[in-house]
């Protein structure tokens, strides 16, 4: 069959994220006043035209097991194909790994099975991660005119330096990849690869028989030389958020409209979960302003360069200055919150005040009352 | 396989008094309150009131509707038996016939309610803002052993002969019925909703179909000949928010009655949820200059400049230095830099040109008696710099302009 298939690994990593990652994985983090970050990469993939997508899941994933359902949200509620949910209990039975997450490719061959019943031509394979709107098909199309065995996509925007970075060659074939290195150059790597379903399922059946199981280590670095890897660069806005400090800033660019129109493409939607939320009502007496407000609040109170997520409620007499607000929030009267990153249900009490500093930004744990 | 009731949505009416808003689409797919399209109130009470099985007769340019009802999922009416059915008119062995009135359109379609064998059936119209819980009223229509029972609500008594007047005894069972009357026995209003039992129904529609003298309507003929025959009728109170969007000034009013917290109608309240079927958008983004006061606003917009006492639907744009005050902006409307707007309504996928002016405050109005709110169809444009006078109507065409 003709088209690709997507695969999306959503395991935990090694963030700082604090409290924001204490009851979820990082691709079940709310983003941007109405998202998850993994809705992201799976609108790219739904616009792509993909209608099977199978999600590797490890670790803390009820949230997103909650998130996704059966996939509707995204068309992907299908008779035939739709969303695969292949959660972690494959990894109890698995010789080595003690039920850890050790590696992509290790992750794969923990469900060899549902590998042997992709039914398209190529596979995507992406990390849940990453806040890009990419065009797939493009990079798809791209991949099948340049013949290479596998497309992987980087930018050449400037990025931290533990992570993976290839240099091009001048036809845009990789011919080195390094990682962790103090000085990184060349292109990092976005974490989105692209090859057929025989390649893939080839890799990942003798890695499975030489215990292999990073997909860096033991597919970039190790088949370099002997496979045709083509870097295919994207500089749109992508974001992959490791640390709070990150978080916010990435979070605070949506208030700049250059960034909005690389992340909201009206010809490239992102789907989030649907919900019936009324309008949001802003009163009178009140300054709202460069904010991003999400539908269902309640605004009587004065807020300011803000994000701020559904179901919001700042009462009168409030201040919000430079916060992101998730789901539900409340701020009192009278209370001033600034500089602050407040999780899920999160209560501040009347006249009290809590503040963040710009390079310091305060994380509030969900359901907290302060 | 059975079901206890079922409802039939009467989506068919033309909404000829909303005049250019409603342009290619029947009355019930017109926006309502930023985020919802009139129908999706009658969807989502039956959703709320558990009922699982819809039929929405629709005749008069269905396409925008049938797109919107689709397959029902936004109000959960997606089901493996029932769900949301669109009935528009159909050929039969004898011949085809529009929908000649509310009573001939159910008539058309016994066969469809046959398919669930109801024990009841609920009649609900497509044009009205409330939110209900039918299975209340269904619960008095079987403790009371009726063949019909109306939902009435108490309107000032001033204001009685506007409506069909419900006059009943101690225990009220309807004893008589009065369209409009001059001098009213009573203050209760029929908001036309009708929940019969089947059997009965089928019974009076077969009969009011062979009588050729019929306007086959339900408040002029159905319900008049039950009455008369002595069925029992049954009337149930409904207290809250009910207003029929039937008029360009209640449609107006009913949306600027979200922005009053006393009015009633508080759509923030998730107790009973309104569903509709989302755009795809990210948050709004309200900009460093923007001024929004008193106002509801959608999903999807762009605001910079100033917006008062307004509802602002999903994906609409307010540029800077414009302003907006008591207006209605329906889906996707972009206001360029400069515009004003006034105590207008503004259809969906309208442009207003930069500094042009639709509508103005009352206290500005030369001619109280000529003054009203302007109207812009959908996809309307008015270029920049333009006047758009109050109580003036334009659709895509331009020019047609109508005085109401």
């Amino acid at each position: 069959m003709k088209g690709m298939h997507g695969i999306i690994f959503s395991y935990e990593k090694r963030t700082e994220l604090g409290t924001l990652t204490d009851q979820r994985i990082y691709g079940s983090v709310p983003y941007g006043g109405d998202y998850r970050v993994v809705d992201f990469m799976l609108s790219n993939m739904v616009n792509a035209g993909i209608t099977d997508v199978g999600v590797i899941m490890h670790g803390k994933c009820q949230s997103m097991l909650d998130h996704l359902g059966t996939g509707k949200h995204w068309d992907l509620s299908r008779k035939y194909g739709g969303l695969k949910l292949l959660p972690a209990f494959a990894y109890q039975e698995n010789r080595e790994s003690g039920g850890q997450f050790r590696g992509k490719l290790e992750a794969l061959g923990c469900v060899m099975d549902y590998l042997h019943h992709i039914r398209q031509d190529y596979v995507v394979l992406a990390d849940s991660d990453i806040v890009t709107n990419i065009p797939l098909k493009d990079v798809l199309e791209s991949h099948i005119a340049s013949g290479a065995d596998m497309t992987c996509v980087c930018t050449s925007r400037p990025g931290r330096p533990a992570d993976t970075y290839f240099t091009l060659d001048i036809t845009g074939r990789i011919v080195e990849v390094a990682y962790d290195v103090n000085t990184p150059a060349g292109y990092q790597s976005l974490n989105i690869f692209i090859m057929s379903r025989e390649l893939l399922l080839g890799m990942v059946q003798n890695a499975m028989a030489q215990n292999n199981y990073g997909w860096r280590r033991h597919i970039l670095q190790d088949k370099c030389g002997t496979l045709n890897m083509r870097g295919y660069v994207w500089d749109s806005f992508a974001a992959r958020i490791d640390t709070v400090q990150d978080y916010y800033n990435r979070s605070m660019d949506l208030l700049r409209p250059d960034i909005r129109a690389e992340l909201f493409n009206p010809q490239r939607p992102v789907y989030a979960k649907e919900n019936d939320a009324a309008s949001t009502y802003i009163d009178p007496a009140v300054e709202c302003v460069n904010s991003l407000i999400s539908d269902g609040c309640d605004i009587q109170g004065s807020v300011r360069n803000s994000i701020i997520f559904r179901g919001v409620k700042v009462e009168k007499g409030a201040c919000v200055e430079n916060c992101i607000l998730f789901k539900d929030t409340v701020v009192k009267a009278g209370a001033t919150v600034r500089n602050v990153i407040a999780d899920k249900n999160v209560v501040f009490s009347e006249n009290t005040s809590m503040m963040g500093h710009e390079h310091y930004p305060v994380v509030v744990a969900k359901n907290s009352v302060i | 396989m059975k079901k206890e009731c079922i409802a039939m949505l009467l989506a068919g009416g033309q909404g000829s008094r909303l005049y250019v808003l409603t342009g290619d689409m029947a009355k019930p797919a017109v926006p309502f309150g930023g985020k919802f399209r009139i129908i999706d109130f009658p969807l989502s009470n039956c959703a709320n009131s558990g009922i699982d099985t819809v039929g929405v007769l629709t005749q008069y340019r269905p396409l925008e509707l049938n797109q919107y009802v689709g397959n029902g999922q936004p109000w959960e009416l997606d089901r493996r038996h029932g769900g949301v059915h669109i009935l528009p008119p159909y050929q039969s062995a004898t011949g085809a016939v529009w929908y000649k009135g509310t009573a001939n359109a159910i008539y058309q379609n016994i066969g469809f309610v046959d398919l669930y064998d109801p024990d009841y059936v609920a009649i609900l119209s497509g044009d009205h803002i409330y939110k209900m819980d039918y299975d209340r009223m269904l619960r008095l229509h079987k403790e009371k052993g009726a063949a019909c029972t109306i939902s009435v609500m108490e309107v000032p008594w001033e204001e009685a002969s506007r409506f069909g007047i419900m006059a009943v005894d101690g225990e009220d069972n309807i004893v008589e019925f009065a369209e409009k009357p001059k001098e009213p026995k009573s203050n209760l209003a029929s908001m036309g909703i009708y929940i019969f039992s089947w059997k009965k129904l089928r019974e009076y529609l077969i009969a009011d179909e062979a009588n050729e003298n019929s306007d086959n309507d339900f408040g002029k003929n159905i319900i008049p000949t039950m009455l008369n025959d002595g069925e029992k009728m049954v009337a149930y109170r409904f207290e809250g928010y009910w207003k029929d969007v039937g008029t360009l000034d209640s449609l107006w009013d009913a949306n600027m009655d979200m922005l009053t917290p006393d009015s009633g109608l508080n759509l923030l309240d998730d107790s009973w949820p309104i569903r509709g079927r989302n755009e795809v958008c990210p948050p709004t983004y309200v900009g460093e200059k923007a001024d929004i006061g008193n106002s509801a606003v959608a999903r999807g917009c762009t605001l910079l400049g100033e917006v008062k006492n307004s509802v602002l639907s999903t994906g609409t744009s307010v540029g800077e230095g414009a302003t907006v005050t008591y207006s209605v902006v329906m889906p996707g409307a972009v206001i360029e830099d400069g515009a004003q707007v006034h105590y207008a309504i503004v259809g969906e996928n309208c442009r207003i040109g930069a500094n042009a002016v639709v509508g103005a405050p009352p206290e500005q109005a030369e001619d109280p008696e000529q003054w009203g709110i302007a109207v812009l169809g959908p996809r309307t444009c008015v270029a920049a710099g333009e006047k758009v006078a109050p109580k003036t109507m334009l659709d895509k065409h331009h020019g047609e302009e109508a005085a109401r």
